[in-house]
């Protein structure tokens, strides 16, 4: 395949348990919008569980310098996203949870939440799941990712935060110069 | 309204027909199929005088309903098929046990896959269609010449330069061509002024890439705003020049023309006779409706097509109708490709404006040292929306979470770009389109079954133009590149060859004017007719053919002999 990406094919449909996210039956993906932007309280995750998921999503992208997935509200757009078009995928992230506090206490004897782990243990619970190729794993990310660069309808990417940290800009009309190359030739 | 939300001045709506033919009206023509072939082949007819009902399986789209935006896009597949409701399978060889996997994306609804298309729009040069004999078959393929060349095809691509509306100035190697272009092309990008820059280093002669989207006011629509959102997703301004608003208007101003949107088409009919007598569809509601027509045209795409004749077998004919030969659903094609990637250090910005500005075809044809079967063409293009490039286009090796990952996406989304060797892929007689024996999509009706393995030339050719696209990459100063190894293809938006047209009916499906060779009142226009692949830009052609087809259909109806 040439034309339709190959790569944002692969990225869709091989990412390993990514693909869950992706293949959800999401009829009502634009019920997610009408809901976003007021995310005052969660329809779906526990406090506990948004903490953990919001502690874990920051692993991916975190917050230094520059604003990270906290700042973008993914924890809200995977909220909005069990309510409605990703439904289908509650089970797979209440049990991708409870695996993210087995591993929590097996860093600190315990502990019954990810998020109260200190950073270096937060960081040792995400890598040891990267390492046993864990569904979950691939899940987060690929939430995270979509949760930062998704229309900020849908309750992420909170005032374009996840835009702003690739360079994206979606305005509806561009002209020359586009980039460095094309001013400069 | 959230705040990046277009703010043009709203379309005039495009009107939707206004004649409505009943199923038991003997229409003259039935078009399976409103895309690129199905629009040009319902606006040549019924501009002739002829009553005509398209019948397509998709809606009937308006600019309201395409949006920036890459999640419900993508997820829903809002523009094309999906394959919950259309499953098929797929299997390397006929040997090997076929699985369900997706395997085929195209367009479903009006207008067809043009909706959602790139537009890159180039057109077939004198040696697609004389390969065979001028460079040589290869073994294990079905290589051969067109029954039509060049020079026959060159009036009707100036016909779609004209109608549909393609941008783009001539360039080194172009074939003659009648008639100028009828709008300047793009201006080119950081992508293309790259490419340009490589290009010269390595001796080439880089030109401007034809494209079917306007760059001036043309025919009532607006220039191109560049806003970046072509591949994958439908127009706001009505640029593109796809079906959908170019063809199918014209079909539809006629006042003969009915487009039937939501109409599944599951089989062609045909009489005592061995003639066409209409086709059989499902509406919205999943209601079977015969519509009865004098003649039928599928244009359903090269994968539609193949399946929907073989799902039409009757007594008289056992293999499917048009099938004599046995050659429907053989010699699939896509179009294969080498790919790199490049980091490069300043600002391409490659996601602002259209996937391609300009072109090398300077390995269009081979040197004969090489010992490769065929050629093809580069652009650089960076057409990654935000979250797929994250998900999958980042370096080989990179961190893919925490502060690196971070500091890795930060620096490179606008400064990575793809440069795309688009090549040619044999006909092989073994990869085709069949039926699933047992597996039936949410219709009941027998689904996809894909065979496919790239011929070995091919995947020396994929490697070949992987390595000189890493070159132009290098030659343009990246600072880093990559390539993956080329794997045989099991998926593509290309698909071509399944009733290839030819002279003989042993060899062949249809006939150098696209009737079938069997059934005299069954015609086959889109990309199924192909007999070779091109270098990698199908559509320009697939419409060249249509407005040929349709030219001949209407002096055929015309003179009776249909």
């Amino acid at each position: 395949m040439t034309d339709v990406s190959r790569r944002a094919f692969l990225a869709a449909a091989g990412a390993g348990a990514a693909a869950i996210w992706l293949t959800a039956e999401s009829r009502d993906v634009i019920a997610a919008s009408r809901h976003a932007m007021q995310a005052t309280r969660f329809q779906v995750l526990s406090g506990a569980d948004a903490a953990d998921l919001e502690a874990a999503t920051s692993q991916i992208v975190p917050t230094d310098d520059t604003p990270g997935a906290r700042e973008a509200r993914v924890v809200y757009f995977i909220d909005r996203a069990l309510a409605t078009f990703a439904k289908d995928q509650k089970k797979s992230v209440e049990s991708g949870l409870k695996e993210l506090r087995k591993r929590a206490a097996k860093q600190v004897r315990g502990a019954k939440s990810f998020a109260a782990l200190p950073n270096d243990k937060q960081i040792a619970v995400i890598a040891s799941m990267e390492k046993d190729k864990h569904e979950f794993f691939f899940a987060l990310r690929y939430m995270t990712i979509a949760g930062m660069l998704s229309n900020p309808e849908y309750g992420g990417n909170y005032n374009k935060t996840g835009w702003k940290w690739i360079g994206f800009d979606d305005r509806f009309s561009w002209a020359t110069p586009f980039g460095w190359y094309d001013r400069n030739a | 309204m959230p705040d990046h939300t277009h703010d043009h001045p709203p379309l005039t709506p495009l009107q939707q027909s206004t004649v409505k033919y009943r199923p038991e009206d003997e229409v003259d023509f039935v078009v399976v199929g409103s895309g690129a072939a199905g629009g040009v082949v319902a606006k040549e007819l019924s501009t002739a005088g002829f009553r005509v009902v398209v019948l397509e399986q998709g809606p009937w789209r308006t600019e309201k309903d395409f949006v920036h935006d890459e999640l419900k896009t993508w997820n829903e597949n809002l523009l094309t098929n999906n394959w919950k409701d259309s499953p098929n399978t797929f299997r390397k060889t006929e040997k090997d046990k076929a699985n369900v996997k997706p395997s085929v994306l195209y367009g479903r609804g009006v207008g067809g896959t043009s909706v959602h298309f790139s537009a890159n729009f180039w057109r077939f040069r004198e040696i697609d269609f004389k390969e065979a004999s001028v460079k040589g078959t290869v073994p294990g393929t079905g290589l051969v010449d067109w029954p039509i060349t060049y020079q026959e095809l060159e009036p009707y691509y100036t016909k779609v330069d004209w109608e549909v509306g393609v941008a783009g100035a001539p360039g080194p190697y172009d074939p003659p061509r009648s008639r100028p272009y009828p709008m300047p092309p793009h201006p080119a990008k950081s992508t293309g002024a790259l490419l340009e820059a490589g290009a010269k280093k390595l001796g080439w002669k880089p030109f401007p890439a034809p494209m079917a989207i306007v760059s001036k006011l043309y025919q009532g629509r607006s220039a191109c705003a560049q806003c970046g959102f072509c591949l994958g997703f439908g127009c706001e301004v009505r640029a593109k020049s796809s079906a959908l608003v170019t063809v199918i208007p014209a079909a539809v101003a006629t006042g003969k023309c009915e487009v039937r949107p939501n109409s599944y088409v599951r089989k062609v009919e045909t009489d005592a006779k061995g003639r066409a007598t209409g086709v059989k569809y499902f509406d919205a509601n999943k209601q079977e409706i015969y519509q009865r027509a004098k003649a039928v045209v599928v244009c359903a795409n090269g994968a539609e097509t193949p399946r929907l004749l073989l799902n039409s077998k009757s007594n008289l004919f056992p293999n499917g109708l048009a099938n004599s030969s046995g050659v429907v659903g053989k010699y699939l094609m896509f179009n294969g490709g080498g790919y790199s990637n490049g980091v490069f250090e300043h600002e391409v910005n490659g996601y602002k404006g259209i996937v391609a500005t300009r072109l090398v075809w300077d390995l269009y044809e081979l040197d004969p040292k090489l010992g490769l079967s065929g050629g093809g063409g580069f652009d650089f293009r960076f057409a990654d929306t935000p979250i797929n490039f994250v998900m999958g286009s980042l370096p080989p090796d990179s961190p893919t979470w925490g502060s690196a990952f971070k500091k890795l996406v930060e620096n490179t989304y606008n400064r990575q770009l793809s440069c795309y060797g688009h090549t040619t892929s044999l006909p092989v007689a073994t990869n085709s389109i069949s039926l699933d024996p047992s597996l039936k999509d949410a219709w009941g009706v027998p689904a996809i079954r894909m065979t496919y393995q790239d011929h070995p030339n091919d995947m020396k050719l994929y490697q070949y133009f992987a390595d000189r696209g890493e070159e132009l990459l290098k030659a343009a100063g990246a600072k880093q590149t990559w390539k993956a190894k080329p794997e045989s293809q099991d998926f593509s938006v290309h698909l071509l060859g399944t009733c290839r047209m030819g002279n003989d009916p042993k060899t062949s499906v249809v006939d150098k004017y696209n009737r079938t060779h069997d059934v005299k009142n069954l015609f086959v226009v889109d990309g199924s007719s192909l007999v070779t692949s091109g270098r990698g830009q199908p559509t320009m052609t697939i419409q060249a053919l249509a407005f040929r087809a349709g030219d001949n259909i209407a002096g055929f109806a015309k003179r009776r002999e249909i």
